[in-house]
């Protein structure tokens, strides 16, 4: 399938423009005057004659007297009786052929000269033009691009431009032309691609066109029955809900449940509070949305990636890449504890001049329930975006000046944020890094913006919260877990890797009331990226076993503390301490920033499974 | 943005109508364009004798025809295999009568039919059959060559000569190919109800395929010609490849 719309797209280069010219030539022909297309307004039959038969001359006489004839014909120019001598006789009219003229009464030979060719010309006309030149052209002929014989041009001066075409050698009249006709002999050139040859339509290059066009329709319509097997010609405005039988791990029916042919199956689920495990929010990166469903439905790039070809075609899918539309059953394999929440927004504070501090409430007013490192997926809807934040506090200008001012629509899509403390508490704390755009060519993201530029009081809706990233099981549970007290827990951030591991950190502190000693590496670029630096300050003047080792890599002068990359202090740490396989460690950050780290703990000895990493940029 | 979407879903749309006849119509076109148009009509089917009159042998003169058939009108003189023959109308008839001895020979037998089809035709094949079609011809026939004798080679393709039963001319010929070529003009102007000019099916179908087509050149537009726009959020062109990439802006 991929070959084939490879296929069709390319094709369709190749023939786009000259398939326009075929359609809108035909379109021509459809809808043309097909009297004026032909030439013929001002054409009539001359008037026939009587010939008086006694006057004749025997033809066995005229044929002795003329060179060799296959035929002899008895004709009526201007009234005046002839034989009409054939000599050469082509298959068809316009193939050469040689004629005489011979008078029939007398049997003298005529030429057809200039005045005789105006006369016979003008005798087919019933125009108001009157003849102004008469000229004898030999082939070939711009308005008769078939002919092979000598022919005879009549011009009238009508409002029309017609011209009365004559066979040199008979007299016959071919045809009437005019600028009607000359117009649609420029759309039979474009029809015919017949740029100047005589080959008519069997010329090279529409042949090799024809081909081409052939490979792009039968793409184009193996394509549309893909597209019609795979249930994706649903109505849009007809039948929007779909019912799908939803079936349990254990093959069992959960009923059928309505969901909106349009949106992903991982939205449209969440609106029954079926909420599958996701952490990239529907993009196709996590692999975590996993359903099984008809085989016959359509593999996507994303699900190709997920799965074998065995689990393909056993019909495992991914949610988010497959719309209500597509499935009839499917089967739910992992069903994550979560609701969709409506979420009102109390507070949108800066705390450096491209994080936002967001404080939600449920508007239920209830409290949910999470372990610290959650996050939540945001439904954002399409609306008006703008590049530069709103309502910037003045010490973050500066920061934004070069960014062009511009509005943008977008899409509604879902994002998903790490909430930034734990749960049980009555505010759900988000930060929220403005993702500005790298260049003008690119829209700044449009979740991060909507939320970011939504004003307090206003509700949104979220699923949520996801524990995707939490304190490893049986090291942060407080009862019973004798054995597990002993580990270290060593949290790694950088840059907006922030909220996932401040609530761990108050967790850990606040309600586990955890005395093993805890680390906080965080790295930023100046002193006003270093989010929260207060509150961590404070926080290890009160909790004796948490150290905070902020690392700057742009600092100041006055700056105190270290500087560079976090990685770096870390391993310094690293080497001077023992019983690496009592620390955990909690990474959060930019991907470099991680793989970095990630590489080097796994170097200096530490198990993969004391590594968690919440890597936001999946 | 906006265009692209709208464009992909027209050129969706239109083609599930209209998708067929752009399959017919190429496969059409194509057929129409690779066979020559010369062989189609059949010219390689017949031989264009060069028969010379030969003056002496006419020993029937004119003014006996016109003393026998004082009104006609088209007077020609030509050969019927070989032989000279007047050809003309009378009375809206057309005759032919022989040069040489002045015999009626229209209309003509199917023997003659026979003889002057094999003698026209250019192949080697073998006559299988002739008919002589009076009246209803066959959509490859015109009315008003009636009568005609339809004589049926046993050669590629099938090739059928018809020869006018009054004048013995050859009128028209054909083979498979040519009756392909009808089959294929006919669904290439879709022309189902017999020639009837005002065709309202051609004109709503050529305009949907124009919509449909141009929708089409605006995907091109931006698949091809455009580079890609990786939004920095969902909204792109390839939502898979580059949704993922920030789809958690923040944490
Ligand atoms: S949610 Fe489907 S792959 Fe991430």
């Amino acid at each position: 399938m991929q070959y084939l719309k490879a296929l069709h797209k390319w094709t369709s280069v190749v023939v786009g423009i000259q398939l326009l010219l075929w359609l809108i030539s035909g379109f021509y022909f459809v809808i043309m005057d097909h009297q004026d297309a032909r030439g013929s307004v001002y054409r009539v039959r001359p008037p026939v004659q009587q010939i008086d038969h006694q006057r004749l001359l025997e033809p066995g006489l005229i044929l002795s007297r003329q060179q060799a004839s296959v035929g002899l014909q008895q004709i009526t120019l201007l009234g005046i009786p002839y034989y009409l001598l054939t000599h050469e006789q082509g298959l068809y009219r316009h193939f050469t052929n040689s004629y005489s003229l011979v008078n029939a009464y007398n049997g003298e030979l005529t030429r057809i000269n200039e005045a005789m060719a105006s006369s016979l010309a003008r005798s087919s006309y019933n125009g108001p033009g009157t003849v102004v030149s008469a000229l004898r052209l030999a082939p070939p002929v711009a308005d008769l691009p078939k002919e092979q014989n000598s022919v005879w041009q009549v011009n009238f001066d009508d409002d029309i431009n017609t011209s009365v075409y004559l066979d040199a050698g008979s007299g016959h009249v071919i045809g009437h032309s005019n600028d009607d006709k000359r117009f649609a002999d420029f759309f039979f050139m474009l029809h015919f691609m017949d740029y100047g040859s005589v080959k008519g339509f069997n010329n090279i290059q529409i042949i090799f066109f024809a081909v081409v066009t052939l490979f792009l329709s039968l793409t184009g319509f193996i394509w549309t029955i893909n597209l019609i097997a795979n249930g994706r010609y649903a109505l849009p405005f007809v039948g929007g809900n779909k019912a799908i039988e939803l079936i349990d791990k254990n093959d069992l029916s959960i009923g059928v449940r309505r969901i909106s042919s349009r949106q992903t199956l991982l939205d449209g689920l969440i609106e029954h509070d079926i909420a599958l495990p996701s952490s990239c929010g529907g993009g196709g990166t996590c692999g975590r949305c996993k359903i099984v469903t008809d085989p016959i439905v359509a593999v996507g790039a994303a699900d190709k990636h997920y799965f074998t070809d065995h689990e393909l075609a056993l019909g495992y899918r991914l949610a988010c890449q497959h719309k209500g539309a597509e499935v009839k059953r499917l089967k739910l394999l992992d069903v994550v504890n979560a609701r969709k929440h409506q979420l009102i927004l109390v507070g949108s504070e800066f705390i450096s001049p491209s994080i936002k501090e967001l404080r939600f409430k449920p508007a239920d007013g209830s409290k949910l329930d999470y372990r610290a490192g959650a996050y939540m997926r945001f439904f954002i809807p399409a609306a008006k975006g703008c590049s530069v934040p709103l309502r910037l506090p003045e010490a973050f200008q500066p920061h934004w000046h070069h960014i062009e001012q511009l509005e943008y629509q977008h899409l509604a899509c879902s994002r998903s944020y790490s909430l930034a403390n734990y749960g049980g508490r009555q505010e759900l704390v988000f930060t929220i890094k403005y993702q500005s755009a790298p260049n003008n060519r690119v829209l700044p993201g449009a979740g991060s913006s909507y939320l970011c530029n939504l004003e307090p009081g206003k509700t949104i809706e979220a699923a949520g919260p996801f524990e995707d990233f939490y304190a490893l099981p049986g090291a942060s549970v407080t009862a019973g877990a004798e054995q597990q007290q002993k580990k270290t827990r060593v949290m790694i951030g950088a840059g907006a890797g922030m909220a996932p591991l401040k609530a761990l950190i108050y967790e850990q502190l606040e309600k586990l009331n955890n005395k093993e000693a805890l680390y906080f590496y965080f790295g930023a670029g100046t002193e006003q990226d270093l989010i929260y630096y207060r509150e961590f300050t404070e926080l290890q003047q009160q909790y004796p076993q948490f150290h905070y080792l902020p690392t700057l890599s742009r600092a100041s002068d006055s700056w105190p503390g270290a500087r560079g990359y976090v990685q770096q202090g870390l391993k310094d740490k690293l080497t001077n301490m023992d019983c690496l396989e009592n620390v955990e460690f909690y990474l959060c950050g930019p991907t470099n920033m991680m793989s970095e780290t990630i590489a080097m703990l796994r170097a200096c000895g530490v198990e993969a499974e004391n590594i968690a990493f919440d890597d936001f940029s999946r | 943005m906006k265009l692209l979407k709208t464009s992909r879903k027209v050129h969706k749309w239109l083609m599930l109508f209209i998708g067929i006849q752009f399959v017919i119509w190429s496969v059409s076109g194509a057929y129409m364009v690779i066979f020559d148009i010369d062989y189609i009509h059949g010219d390689s089917l017949v031989v264009q004798h060069r028969d010379i009159i030969d003056d002496k042998q006419i020993n029937f003169p004119l003014k006996q025809v016109l003393a026998r058939y004082p009104q006609a009108e088209s007077l020609s003189l030509g050969s019927f295999v070989k032989q000279p023959v007047y050809r003309f109308s009378h009375d809206g008839q057309q005759y032919m009568v022989s040069a040489v001895n002045g015999d009626l020979l229209s209309p003509i037998t199917e023997s003659q039919a026979k003889a002057a089809a094999r003698y026209y035709y250019s192949g080697s094949g073998i006559i299988t059959a002739a008919q002589l079609i009076s009246a209803h011809p066959p959509s490859e026939l015109s009315g008003r060559h009636l009568p005609v004798y339809r004589v049926n080679f046993d050669d590629f393709a099938s090739p059928s000569l018809y020869i006018s039963a009054l004048s013995g001319k050859v009128v028209t010929k054909r083979h498979e190919f040519w009756r392909g070529f009808d089959l294929m003009f006919i669904l290439h102007v879709m022309d189902y109800q017999d020639g009837d000019p005002d065709n309202k099916l051609l004109l709503v179908s050529s305009l949907l395929a124009l919509f449909a087509a141009m929708a089409g050149l605006v995907l091109v537009y931006f698949k091809v010609f455009r580079k890609k726009v990786p939004g920095a959020d969902g909204n792109s062109q390839n939502p898979v490849a580059t949704q993922g990439q920030l789809n958690r802006e923040s944490v």
